[in-house]
C-alpha cells in the first residue's frame, strides 16, 4: 500500500510582500545569514558562467590540437586551462554549496541566524576579493607556472595567482566554520545531531573534510609560493615545464578529493526526494552513515603525484592499495543514497506530471555523480592505465557538474526561503536539464578519450584521431552546459533584483524547519520559537498529532 | 552513550590512521615503522603517511571534544546549565568591520606580491578591524538592550575613531588629489582642484543641513567618490607625474620655478633657452 505524509496545512500565501533585493548599504554590512547566503550565490552562479564560458574557448581550442592560436600560445593556454579546472571546484561548486547552506542550514537546525555572522560576511567578501585577484593575475599573463621558462615579467603574476587562491581557500575555509558551528551547536531543543536533516548533515560532513583537507593545499601554495619568490628549486620545482605549480596542486581536482565537492550532492538528494514524492525517508540514520563514508572516502589531499618519489623502482600512489581501495568503494554510498531515493518515490505517491526543476536538479546530480564514481573505478584499475590520461579530467568534469545541477535543484527547490517567491519552473528545468545533459556529454566523452591513450595534459595533442572527434563532442557539451548556466543566472539574478509575491510558505509539502518559516523568513527566522523536535522530520511529526487530535 | 558526532569523526578517524598504516606498509614501510610513527622501522612514503595519519588524529581529536560536550545538544546543554531552555543567540548588529577586515587582507595579498608598503598599509587595516571586530563583539552582549549596547560601544570607540578615520581620510584624500594633480595639465589642475572644492562645499552643507538620506545613496556615493579619488591616486603615482622644467634666473642665481612642459614650449624664447629639462 502507498503511504504518504503531508505536512500541516500552512500553505498560505505570506501576506509580507516578497523581498526585493536589499540595496549595497545591507550587502556591505549586513549579518543576517540569508542576505550573506544570498551573495555567495550572486558570486558562485556569476563565476559559474564564466567558468563555462572559459570551458568552450578551450573546447574550440582543443578542437585543433595542432596548435594554440587561440590564446595566442600555449602559455596562456595552459593558464587558462588551469584557471579553469580549480575555478570549477573552489570559485563555483564548493561557493555554490556554501551559499545555499548559508541560507538554509541555520533555519533548518532552527537556529535565528549562522553561528559567527560577521565572519561568515568577511569570508563571502573575502572571497570574491580573492577570485578578483586571482583572475585578474591570470588574465595579467599569471595562473599556476608556465609551460616555458618563466620569465621576471610571469613571476609576479605568477605570485599573485598562488595568494589570489590561497585567500579563496581561506575564505572557503571560514565560511566551513561558521557552516559546520551552526549544526553542531545552534540546532534547537530536541534536536539531536542523528534527527538534523540531511542537507544539513551533508553539509557538517562536506565541510568537516573541506577543514581536514584544504589547509594542506594552503601548504601547497605557500611551498609554489617560496619556489617563485625565492627562485627556482628553494622547495624543489621551478614552476616551468610539464604543467608547473599546478602539478603541485592538482590532486584537489583529482579523485579522490574532487569528491568532496560533491559531498552535498546526497543531501539534497535526500532532503528533495522524500519531499517530492510525499513520503518520511526511511532509515535516516543510514542515509547519514552513507553520507558520512562518502566523506571518508574523498579525503585526498594525501595523494598527491608531484610529491611521489622519482625513483622508476618505487610504485606509483595511484598504484597502491589505499587508492584503488578509496577509489572502488566510493561509488557504494552512491548507489545506496540513489537507491533510498528511489525507495522514496516507490513508496510515495510517485511523480505526477512533469517533475519539478528542483527533483531533476536532485536526481540528474546524483546520477552524474554515480557517473563519476563509476569512471574513478575504471580509472583505478590498473590494466586500464588511465592514471595519466585525460580520463582523470572526465572524472573531474562529472563530479563537479554533479555539484552544479544539485546546487541549480537545491536552488529552485529552497527558493521561497532564498529569494522569497518560486523561481521560473520552466526555466529551472531547463536549466537544470541543460546542465544535466551537457555535464553527462563532457565527462564521458573524456572518461572514454582517455582509452584512447589521449593526455591528461593538454598541450599533448590526442595520438588517434578519435581523440579529436571526442574533443569535438566535448566541446558540443560545453556549449550546452553553458546555455544551462546563463538560463539560471539570468532567472536568479532577475528573481533576487526583481521580488516576487504570492508564494506560498511551504509550497512543496516540506518535512524540516525551514519550511515552518514565513516566506520570506523574517530576521530572525521564526516569529515563534519552534515547537519541540522529536523526529528528523519535524513537520511530519505535526501533521501526525494534529491528525491524532482531530 | 556514544553520541552521533562522536561516532561520525571517530570513525573517520580510526579509517584514516588505519589507511595510513597500510599505506605505509605498501610503499615501503618494514618491521614497525608505520604502527610506530617510524620509531621502529621505516613509514613507506612519507608524505601521504603522514597526512593520511595526521588527518586521522585530527578528526579523533574532533571526535573527542564533540564527546565531551555531548555534540553540544541543547537539551544536554540546558541540563548543565541547570534551566528549563539555552537562551537564543544574541542578535549582531551590522558592520561594515567584516568587508573593511576582508579588503585589508586583500591588500596584504596584493603587497605581499607587489610592494611592502601595501603590504603595512593592509596590515594596519587588519589590525584596526581586529580591535573594531572586538569591541563590536563585546558590545553586543554588554547589556540586554541593543540600543544602551550601541551608545556604550559609541562612547568608547567614537573618540577614537572619528578623529582617526578623519585623519586617515584627509591623509588618503590629500596624497591621491595631490598625485593627480601632479599628473595632469596644468589647466587639468586647476578644473580638478575646482571640482574637488566644489564637491567637499557642496557636501559639507547636505551633511550640515536636516535631510535624511537613503543609505544606499550615502554607501554608494562614498564607495563610488572613494573609488575614484583612490583609483586616480593610484594610477597618477604610477604614470608618473607630467614633465618639469626648472628655471633658472637670468641673473644666474639658484632659485628654481616650476611650470609644466606645454608652458615651457609655448614661451620658449630667450629666457627659455638654457633651461634643463627634468623629468621627475
Amino acid at each position: 500500500m502507498t503511504m504518504t505524509e503531508s505536512p500541516p496545512a500552512n500553505d498560505t500565501a505570506s501576506a509580507v510582500p516578497a523581498p526585493v533585493v536589499a540595496g549595497l548599504y545591507d550587502a556591505l554590512t549586513t549579518t543576517d545569514h540569508k542576505s550573506i547566503g544570498r551573495l555567495w550565490l550572486r558570486a558562485g552562479m556569476v563565476l559559474l558562467v564564466g567558468a563555462v564560458v572559459l570551458g568552450v574557448l578551450l573546447g574550440f581550442e582543443r578542437v585543433d590540437s595542432e596548435s594554440t592560436d587561440l590564446f595566442g600560445g600555449d602559455n596562456a593556454f595552459f593558464q587558462v586551462w588551469a584557471l579553469y579546472r580549480l575555478g570549477l571546484a573552489l570559485l563555483v561548486a564548493a561557493p555554490l554549496f556554501i551559499g545555499i547552506a548559508t541560507v538554509v542550514v541555520p533555519m533548518q537546525v532552527g537556529s535565528t541566524n549562522i553561528a559567527f555572522p560577521r565572519a561568515a560576511h568577511a569570508a563571502v567578501w573575502a572571497f570574491i576579493i580573492g577570485a578578483g585577484i586571482t583572475i585578474a593575475a591570470v588574465l595579467a599573463n599569471g595562473g599556476w607556472g608556465a609551460v616555458d621558462r618563466v620569465s621576471n615579467e610571469e613571476r609576479e603574476a605568477i605570485a599573485l595567482s598562488i595568494v589570489g587562491l590561497a585567500m579563496v581557500v581561506l575564505s572557503l575555509l571560514l565560511a566551513s566554520i561558521c557552516i559546520a558551528t551552526t549544526v553542531v551547536s545552534m540546532r534547537v531543543k530536541g534536536m539531536t545531531l542523528l534527527r538534523v536533516p540531511l542537507f544539513a548533515w551533508s553539509m557538517l560532513v562536506a565541510t568537516s573534510v573541506w577543514l581536514l583537507t584544504l589547509p594542506v593545499l594552503l601548504a601547497n601554495m605557500l611551498i609554489a609560493y617560496v619556489d617563485i619568490h625565492n627562485g627556482p628549486g628553494s622547495f624543489g620545482g621551478d614552476l616551468s615545464g610539464d604543467l608547473g605549480a599546478y602539478a603541485q596542486i592538482a590532486w584537489v581536482v583529482e579523485q579522490p578529493q574532487v569528491y568532496a565537492f560533491a559531498i552535498p550532492v546526497l543531501g539534497v538528494l535526500g532532503s528533495i526526494v522524500p519531499v517530492a514524492a510525499g513520503v518520511r525517508a526511511a532509515r535516516h540514520g543510514l542515509s547519514m552513515g552513507l553520507i558520512g563514508v562518502f566523506g571518508l572516502l574523498s579525503v585526498g589531499a594525501w595523494a598527491q603525484p608531484f610529491f611521489q618519489p622519482t625513483n622508476n623502482a618505487v610504485v606509483r600512489y595511484d598504484e597502491k592499495f589505499v587508492f584503488i581501495a578509496f577509489g572502488l568503494a566510493a561509488i557504494l554510498p552512491v548507489l545506496g543514497a540513489l537507491g533510498g531515493a528511489a525507495d522514496s518515490l516507490v513508496r510515495g505517491r510517485g511523480v505526477q506530471g512533469v517533475p519539478p526543476a528542483h527533483l531533476l536538479g536532485a536526481l540528474g546530480g546524483g546520477l552524474l555523480l554515480l557517473a563519476g564514481t563509476a569512471a574513478g573505478v575504471a580509472r583505478v584499475i590498473e590494466p586500464f592505465e588511465l592514471g595519466d590520461r585525460v580520463t582523470v579530467a572526465g572524472v573531474m568534469s562529472l563530479v563537479l557538474f554533479a555539484a552544479v545541477a544539485s546546487a541549480i535543484g537545491a536552488i529552485w527547490f529552497w527558493s521561497p526561503k532564498v529569494c522569497g517567491h518560486e523561481l521560473s519552473p520552466v526555466a529551472g528545468r531547463g536549466a537544470v536539464m541543460l546542465v544535466v545533459l551537457g555535464g553527462l556529454v563532457v565527462g564521458a566523452s573524456q572518461v572514454i578519450n582517455g582509452f584512447f591513450e589521449t593526455a591528461n595534459n593538454p598541450l599533448v595533442a590526442p595520438t588517434e584521431d578519435a581523440g579529436d572527434v571526442l574533443n569535438t563532442v566535448a566541446l558540443v557539451g560545453m556549449i550546452v552546459i553553458a546555455l544551462g548556466a546563463v538560463g539560471a543566472l539570468a532567472t536568479l539574478l532577475n528573481a533576487m533584483r526583481t521580488g516576487g509575491a504570492g508564494t506560498a510558505d511551504d509550497p512543496w509539502g516540506g518535512q524540516t524547519l525551514e519550511w515552518s518559516t514565513a516566506t520570506p523568513p523574517p530576521p530572525g527566522n521564526f516569529a515563534e520559537p519552534p515547537a519541540l523536535v522529536t523526529s528528523e522530520a519535524p513537520l511530519l511529526d505535526v501533521s501526525s498529532d494534529e491528525g491524532e487530535e482531530s | 552513550m556514544f553520541t552521533t558526532g562522536f561516532k561520525f569523526f571517530f570513525g573517520i578517524g580510526v579509517a584514516l590512521v588505519t589507511a595510513g598504516v597500510l599505506y605505509g606498509y605498501t610503499s615501503g614501510g618494514n618491521h614497525m615503522g608505520p604502527l610506530s610513527l617510524g620509531w621502529k622501522g621505516g613509514v613507506g612514503e612519507h608524505l601521504g603517511y603522514g597526512l593520511l595519519v595526521g588527518t586521522g588524529v585530527s578528526a579523533i581529536g574532533i571526535a573527542l571534544t564533540l564527546i565531551f560536550f555531548r555534540d553540544a545538544d541543547p537539551a544536554d546543554q540546558a541540563d548543565y546549565m541547570g534551566v528549563d531552555d539555552i537562551a537564543p543567540t544574541t542578535p549582531v548588529t551590522s558592520s561594515f568591520w567584516p568587508v573593511v577586515g576582508a579588503f585589508g587582507v586583500g591588500t596584504m595579498a596584493i603587497g605581499l606580491v607587489l610592494n611592502t608598503a601595501v603590504f603595512i598599509t593592509g596590515l594596519v587595516i587588519v589590525g584596526a578591524v581586529a580591535v573594531e571586530w572586538m569591541m563590536d563583539a563585546w558590545a553586543d552582549r554588554a547589556t540586554g538592550d541593543p540600543e544602551a549596547n550601541r551608545a556604550l560601544r559609541n562612547r568608547i570607540m567614537a573618540p577614537i575613531e572619528i578623529p582617526a578615520a578623519g585623519a586617515a581620510a584627509v591623509a588618503l584624500g590629500v596624497l591621491a588629489v595631490s598625485r593627480i594633480l601632479l599628473n595632469t595639465t596644468k589647466l587639468g589642475a586647476v578644473v580638478i582642484a575646482g571640482v574637488v572644492a566644489v564637491l567637499i562645499l557642496g557636501l559639507g552643507t547636505l551633511a550640515a543641513s536636516d535631510r535624511k538620506f537613503n543609505r544606499n545613496l550615502i554607501a554608494g556615493g562614498a564607495l563610488v567618490v572613494g573609488v575614484a579619488v583612490l583609483g586616480g591616486g593610484v594610477w597618477a603615482a604610477v604614470d608618473g607625474e607630467r614633465e618639469f622644467e626648472e628655471h633658472h634666473s637670468e641673473h644666474g642665481d639658484d632659485a628654481e620655478h616650476s611650470d609644466d612642459a606645454e608652458h615651457s614650449d609655448e614661451g620658449s624664447d630667450g629666457d627659455h633657452s638654457d633651461g634643463e629639462t627634468d623629468s621627475e
